[in-house]
């Protein structure tokens, strides 16, 4: 071979060695990689929000006991959501901007979702919401909006489904708050559809009964609700506001059942309710009863960590909230191991970037109670229905 | 169902009805107005709770949250309107209001931001007249309401008390040379005012689900309404002005929608600034 040729060749050797080597650099640099977790810790939320919390805080602890980020520990951010749209911004702000973290688990409500996933596609960081459900938030939102929940429809259908074969139902009136993005959006869009889709006929027509999320008293609501005479209420609420409505409901002498979908199970409804709120239908995509392997691990490693992180009565238990933020976190780091995602200071842009492309074409991934994102950016997962009975939710055997 | 949320309305409007009053008795004696007296509702509603959760019976609770807000608004009288009494007509209503964010902020750090909630009372024996049903708490809270406005009426028209008040706000000179002690006037007047709101605190405990430290911000703002619907300075017009719009809300959020609740209270507070500020029964300046 020539002079020539051999410059070639040594020069294709050393080109194939430095791709090579760049392709194997897979294992991010630096001494931790950030993820920023924006979820409430203050206001109406906050204790969900401290579950959340405390569910990826557990996934990093795990994470990092088996060596972090090929070799690198992970480090949680965390910024209070304060559950209102102004703070929510405030902390992507600062978590984004300040701390420099490669992605977002939070933030927590649609309310919130609703003003900071166009924030997220601004600074170009993904952010993964732990419980937003109103359908279409994550769909306005592409690229940079993912929300590792079910949407509120799938759950309505399959709660309103198990509701009428316990309890026969037939007529149906609906209490629907007015102020709360996402009850606002079951009581006049999701619950009514998935009556109609069961075939129950709904006395308040497209005029529910209607509150103030946050009110202080529903009498006037009870009583209209009692006149009206159905065989079961749906309840477009979050769980603190249930919770009112059907003490009051039981003050008046009202015994007809209650069910609602998601936000239902936050505001600890059964432990606060006692007998009042017995069998009350909800719906989620995970139970705390559930055995199998990983849930089981994240039990363990929930339990572990809420001994020190905001420990409580209202915080010991995990719900699926908490199992969607371990499993957004699990995502990340999957996401930062398979596309080489860098960690140093002038990759920021790239490595987020590469998160995005990942989360949107993640369809297989095993989690807790997730499997991925669909096109329009929502969760995957199974829904389990859910009644309140004796002080904690527990799943409703199907026939 | 109409009867239901008639007696619902009244029952909501005799605690506005209570602010109202206190509110009145103020502006009658000092024509001033205590912006803090919200919080004094406030004040009463968390009295109550901290009481019956020692696990004091309902009429001690009561007590406790009348005396405390009593003494309460005497505090304020001493402080923001005693030493500003010859300053400008601003000066004591602003030191109100700072006085009620203090409160505010005092509350939330004794009991939290979130809702607090009676302990149950256990108490639940409904009434049944027809189609109407009345549980022991809104008997509680219309007996105790309506019982306490009739007792001021009674004391500002046919006692010394309610001759003093009278005579001092109408003249406080002749009244002091009558030897009726202006300072001792006022004072026992706030004493009264505060008591009835921080009774409106408490009773409205029992029937609202929950309250906040914030909780008197617009309560407060309701009594005022009501005051003004009523006609400024008159007693009997700050109990009605208060039952109508204790009728206007239920009904509101019975047949409407709430989420129009306090656009409908204010266009009427509005409409009557507007073509009736005098109100509903025109004062003179006493009762």
């Amino acid at each position: 071979m020539n002079r020539n040729g051999r410059t070639i060749i040594s020069l294709i050797g050393v080109l194939a060695l430095a791709f090579a080597a760049d392709v194997c650099a897979q294992k991010p640099s630096g001494s931790e990689v950030r993820i920023g977790v924006v979820v409430p810790v203050t206001g109406q939320a906050a204790d969900v929000g401290k579950r959340e919390a405390i569910g990826a805080q557990a996934a990093a602890d795990v994470i990092n006991a088996r060596g972090g980020v090929g070799g690198v520990p992970i480090k949680l951010y965390f910024a209070d959501e304060g559950t209102n749209p102004q703070e929510a911004i405030g902390a992507v702000r600062k978590v984004a901007g300040d701390d420099k973290v490669l992605a977002i688990v939070g933030p927590h409500y649609s309310g919130t979702a609703e003003a900071t996933f166009p924030l997220g596609n601004r600074l170009k960081i993904v952010q993964v919401a732990v419980a937003s459900s109103k359908p279409g938030v994550a769909k306005a939102n592409r690229p940079y909006a993912f929300r590792n929940t079910l949407t509120e429809d799938k759950i309505g259908e399959a709660v309103v489904k198990a509701a009428k074969q316990r309890y026969g139902l037939k007529r149906v009136a609906i209490i629907s708050d007015t102020k709360d993005a996402v009850a606002r959006s079951l009581g006049m869009g999701v619950l009514p559809a998935a009556l109609q889709v069961n075939g129950i006929e709904i006395i308040t027509g497209k005029d529910p009964v209607t509150f103030q999320n946050g009110d202080a008293q529903f009498t006037a609501q009870v009583t209209r609700l009692k006149s009206l005479n159905p065989d079961g209420i749906a309840l477009g609420a979050l769980g603190p506001d249930a919770l009112n409505i059907i003490l009051e409901a039981r003050k008046q002498g009202m015994t007809q059942p209650f069910f609602g979908t998601a936000p239902l199970m936050e505001g600890n409804l059964p432990e606060r309710g006692g007998k009042a709120v017995n069998g009350t239908f909800a719906g989620s995509v995970w139970d705390s009863t559930l055995d199998d392997p990983a849930s089981s691990a994240f039990k363990a490693a929930y339990a572990a960590r809420a001994k020190t992180m905001y420990p409580g009565a209202f915080t010991q238990n995990p719900d699926y909230y908490a199992t969607n933020a371990y499993d957004a976190v699990f995502m990340m780091v999957e996401a930062m191991l398979k596309t080489g995602v860098q960690n140093r200071a002038d990759s920021l842009e790239a490595d987020r970037d590469r998160i995005k492309d990942y989360f949107s074409k993640l369809r297989n991934f095993k989690g807790v109670a997730s499997t991925g994102f669909n096109d329009d950016g929502d969760g995957v997962k199974n829904v389990i229905v859910t009644e309140a009975r004796d002080g904690r939710w527990r799943p409703v055997a199907s026939r | 169902m109409l009867a239901q949320q008639i007696v619902n309305g009244i029952t909501l409007g005799s605690t506005y009805a209570l602010i109202a009053i206190g509110y009145t008795l103020v502006l009658g004696v000092l024509n001033k107005l205590n912006i803090a007296h919200g919080e004094l509702f406030m004040v009463g509603a968390f009295t109550g709770i901290a009481v019956a959760r020692m696990g004091a019976p309902l009429a001690v609770s009561l007590l406790a949250a009348f005396v405390l807000a009593g003494l309460m608004a005497v505090v304020i009288e001493r402080t923001c309107f005693y030493p500003l009494r010859n300053a400008s007509f601003l000066s004591p209503m602003l030191s109100t209001i700072a006085f009620g964010i203090l409160l505010q902020n005092l509350a939330t750090q004794f009991f939290g931001s979130d809702p607090s909630r009676f302990p149950d009372t256990g108490a639940s024996f409904q009434l049944s007249l027809g189609t109407l049903s009345v549980s022991a708490i809104h008997i509680a809270i219309l007996a105790t309401a309506f019982g306490l406005m009739i007792g001021i009426d009674l004391l500002v028209r046919r006692t010394r008390w309610g001759i003093a008040l009278r005579a001092t706000s109408d003249d406080p000179e002749t009244a002091a040379q009558q030897g009726m002690h202006p300072s001792r006037v006022t004072m026992t007047t706030f004493f009264v005012s505060g008591a009835l709101a921080g009774v409106a605190g408490m009773l409205t405990t029992l029937v609202y689900s929950q309250v906040t430290p914030h909780i008197g911000i617009r309560q407060g703002l309701i009594g005022m309404v009501a005051m003004v619907i009523g006609g400024l300075g008159n007693l009997r017009g700050a109990m009605i002005g208060g039952l109508a719009i204790g009728l206007v809300e239920t009904m509101n959020d019975a047949y409407f929608s709430a989420g129009y609740r306090d656009l409908v209270i204010f266009s009427i507070f509005f409409a009557f600034l507007i073509f009736k500020p005098e109100g509903l029964f025109p004062a003179h300046r006493s009762s």
